[in-house]
């Protein structure tokens, strides 16, 4: 019945868009700011939008309503208000807030697929039946300049992006990436005016001690389920999609767009004809393997590749040493100290040395693309802003003696450890002579000597790749006798049709239409996974200019 | 001839200047650049304006528009053809690694094609109002209206999918040892590609020898007793050949360009696949450096119809 009624809800918006075109827009603003700026007027969004009726429809129950932006799980606090549709109550927040029916929202995105464009249209009825008129526009070419650029005076603005509500997409890794961007002053803080209150609460939330930062989360969460500052809409899964005849040996399903303990050297499948168990899969280089600085495990090159100093749990709790045998935190957090096997090699057998993991994340400080909670860590070691000037050739803050790496912060991070797990040490000799501007562009990518349990056999750019166990790999050698991918990119795109095809053992996928036909695929079996991805409005409280 | 040749050839010049001209303009005023495309809205979120701007000018992104187009230029006379903005490769090298496939790719469905469509055309022509022309018209009406996309995922979902006799997309396979093991990865995209055209070609020859076979010297031909096949074939079919030639030399620099959609279904690695890329990523250089590419051959390919012209009718004169 709910889909039925979006369907049609779809339908009326589509046919009242065509007619309504020209439909002046009123520039009337409630209290002087934003008319977005009265909490009431956010309520009264999130209250008017039947999310769980879209996700039911639309995603085909393949998507979790959000009450939050924190995703469910045990660093959310219970009993947050679920905004659950009720539109007299929007209505009501409405009235009371002096909301002028004239004022037309004007709502942005940037998606190009029929799902997001079929979910606008019935949000945009949603609010419609409450009142409230809206536009919605998909942005084009230079998004980071439309959507992301803070106004000048992060008080009281004007604004410096010209929408009232943005739908678009936190993607994180830690989960002060959630909150971080609505800090007074944030590089891409276009939408929050100062809040002292948030500022402080988000504030708290930056610290090392895991109970402590669990609470602070808490605290942060009960503020943002009342204020909206952002409307969150629904958690994305990411789907597994598997061959029945692949063994993963009992590891368990963590976020497969990171890196996780997903114990790859003991997966297996069946020998081929040949006698060899070859893993088929996607997400292998197009022009160039990405370096694992911005996304770092979002690709299986990537993942089989390289080895971190650090294991996450497949929650990305930090779990264990990798390529550190053992390491410590001071009580403090401001200092870790890892010591290195003696038995890790770069896959061309040379071994891989503390002066290789001090090389890395001081070069890392100098690439412009880089994960914002890596280059957030970096930022805060001591010595960074002397090397990043040029004043000092090296970071002061990372220390080395013999296989000892000692890492020292000026402010403790909570999230350094997380940052070991996912960004991994690099080789320096192949990185003599690039500048790191044009880190992306080094030949080294074309094809990467790693650390990790497969090392490159052949590379045939947009054809396919080839990994084979690496023979020095500290842990032993792997299971599987290949690994072949065919290139991708974020989204494949040949995903359904390898599948049906029998060309796929392991893939994962963001995509509900992918997620439906690989469903239906007796020889693929689809597991979901709850990760920290959410969707939401953000909204635009700074006044116009 | 040889000063028709020269005169071609000097007229080549300016037409690639304005062209190229044309495409970087049009590059340069589609939004965005290549900077938007190479991290996600998400990432871009945790990166400050700062980071973005010291990326645009890492990659010359920041000069005026002309100075861009100029360097470009500059380059490309000294026969530097630039780098990929995304993967720093030279962009030769990318060209170079993507012609075999597409030129396997092309010639392939253009023999198809020109095979296929001029016999049914004649066959159709010669057999004017019979049940086969018939039924041979309303293919080719099918043929003609059906989308190259709606055909290949067709023929995915039938041969490869659910009969397997062929790969299920691809060009080369790490199991491949030798140049011919990958030919059962082009049968399936070459005869989609080469049935689509195919349908052009035959309506084509069809109007073209229907026409030529009313023509007076034809039927002096046949007032003197030749058999109607050498009548057909020898008298006939060879003038009705000349707008076909045209068709089909128009239609190989163009397929070299690559074919966008049957590559992308076929994930076959040729050129077109690769300007689709360049294209979504603003990457102008490989864009520019492609499309300038396939204005060559088009030219070049107008050049060699015009001498072809002039060998299959005599009444063309190259002066």
């Amino acid at each position: 019945m709910k889909k039925f009624f979006v369907t049609v809800l779809v339908m009326i918006v589509s046919f009242s868009c065509i007619f309504a075109a020209g439909t002046k827009e009123a520039t009337t603003e409630v209290g002087g700011g934003s008319p977005l700026s009265d909490v009431r007027v956010r309520q009264a969004i999130a209250y008017a939008i039947d999310m769980q009726a879209i996700v039911d429809s639309l995603m085909n129950g393949k998507a979790v309503t959000a009450n939050s932006l924190s995703p469910n799980g045990g660093l959310k606090v219970a009993n947050l208000n679920d905004y659950a549709y009720n539109p007299n109550k929007a209505k009501q927040l409405l009235k009371e807030a002096g909301w002028d029916a004239n004022y037309t929202l004007d709502v942005v995105y940037y998606y190009g697929d029929q799902m997001t464009v079929d979910m606008m249209t019935a949000i945009q009825s949603y609010l419609a039946n409450v009142g409230m008129k809206s536009t919605f526009r998909k942005l084009e070419g230079d998004l980071a300049s439309q959507l992301w650029v803070p106004p000048v005076d992060p008080v009281k603005g004007p604004s410096a992006v010209t929408w009232d509500m943005a739908y678009a997409a936190i993607g994180a890794l830690s989960m002060n990436e959630f909150y971080d961007r609505f800090l007074t002053g944030g590089g891409s803080n276009s939408h929050t005016p100062s809040d002292p209150v948030y500022d402080s609460l988000i504030k708290g939330t930056h610290v090392v001690d895991p109970e402590a930062q669990k609470a602070a989360f808490f605290e942060v969460q009960k503020y943002e389920n009342d204020q909206l500052p952002a409307i969150p809409l629904y958690y994305q899964q990411v789907f597994v999609a598997q061959s029945t005849h692949l063994d993963r040996a009992g590891a368990g399903y963590g976020n497969e767009q990171f890196n996780y303990d997903w114990n790859i050297i003991n997966w297996t499948v069946p020998a081929d004809a040949n006698g060899k168990k070859v893993l088929k899969t996607n997400g292998g280089p197009v022009q160039f393997v990405e370096t694992p600085f911005l996304n770092p495990g979002l690709f299986m090159s990537q993942k089989v590749l390289f080895d971190h100093l650090v294991v996450a749990d497949t929650n990305l709790a930090p779990l264990k040493g990798e390529l550190a045998e053992d390491y410590t935190v001071s009580a403090d957090g401001k200092t870790i100290t890892f010591i290195l096997r003696d038995d890790i090699y770069w896959h061309d057998g040379t071994k891989l040395t503390a002066e290789d993991v001090k090389w890395t994340y001081e070069f890392a400080s100098k690439v412009p693309a880089v994960n914002s909670v890596f280059s957030s860590m970096l930022k805060k070691l001591e010595g960074y802003d002397a090397y990043v000037a040029g004043s000092a050739d090296q970071i002061s803050g990372i220390v080395i003696d013999g296989n000892v790496v000692k890492f020292k912060y000026a402010e403790a991070d909570p999230n350094a450890l997380l940052c070991f797990t996912q960004f991994p040490p690099l080789p320096k000799k192949y990185f003599s002579n690039v500048d790191p501007m044009q880190f992306q562009q080094a030949s080294y990518w074309q094809n990467p000597v790693g650390s990790g349990p497969f090392k490159v056999k052949e590379i045939r750019m947009n054809n396919y790749a080839t990994f084979v166990p690496f023979e020095k790999y500290y842990k032993g050698i792997a299971k599987l006798d290949e690994i072949q991918m065919y290139p991708s990119g974020e989204s494949d795109p040949n995903l359904v049709k390898n599948a049906a095809a029998g060309q796929l053992d392991y893939a994962y996928t963001k995509s509900v239409e992918d997620v439906l036909a690989l469903e239906s695929m007796p020889n693929i079996v689809v597991t979901p996974v709850d990760i920290r991805y959410t969707r939401l409005f953000f909204v635009n409280k700074f006044p116009k200019p | 001839m040889f000063a028709y040749t020269i005169r071609r050839f000097l007229t080549l010049i300016p037409m690639i200047l304005i062209m190229t001209f044309l495409i970087f303009l049009g590059m340069d005023l589609t939004p965005g650049d290549a900077v938007s495309f190479m991290a996600s809205p998400e990432a871009m979120a945790n990166m400050s304006q700062a980071q973005l701007a010291q990326l645009r000018e890492s990659l010359g992104l920041n000069d005026p528009f002309f100075m861009r187009y100029l360097t470009w230029l500059g380059g490309v006379l000294h026969g530097d053809f630039g780098y990929s903005l995304t993967s720093g490769v030279p962009i030769k090298d990318i060209v170079l690694s993507r012609i075999p496939a597409t030129l396997e790719l092309s010639v392939a469905a253009l023999l198809i094609s020109t095979f296929l469509g001029t016999i049914l055309g004649l066959v159709s022509a010669v057999r004017k109002g019979r049940p086969v022309d018939h039924i041979l018209t309303i293919t080719g009406m099918i043929g003609v209206s059906i989308p190259e996309f709606f055909l290949g995922l067709v023929a995915l979902l039938l041969f490869a999918i659910n009969l397997n006799w062929f790969p299920i997309g691809g060009r080369l396979r790490p199991e491949y040892t030798v140049y011919w093991d990958h030919m059962k990865n082009l049968i399936l995209p070459a005869l989609v590609l080469g049935v689509t055209m195919t349908a052009g070609v035959m309506r084509y020859t069809r109007s073209s020898m229907l026409d030529t076979i009313n023509k007076d010297y034809i039927k002096t031909a046949r007032s003197k007793g030749l058999p109607e096949w050498r009548i057909n074939l020898v008298h006939g079919f060879r003038v009705a050949l000349t707008p076909v030639v045209v068709l089909i030399g128009f239609r190989l620099p163009i397929l070299i360009g690559g074919s966008v959609v049957i590559e992308q279904i076929f994930q076959w690695p040729g050129v077109g696949n690769e300007f689709l890329g360049a294209v979504r990523s603003q990457n102008y250089p490989l864009v520019m450096m492609i499309a300038l590419f396939s204005v060559f051959a088009v030219l070049i390919a107008s050049f060699i119809i015009d001498l072809l012209t002039a060998a299959l009718d005599p009444r063309v004169q190259l002066d």
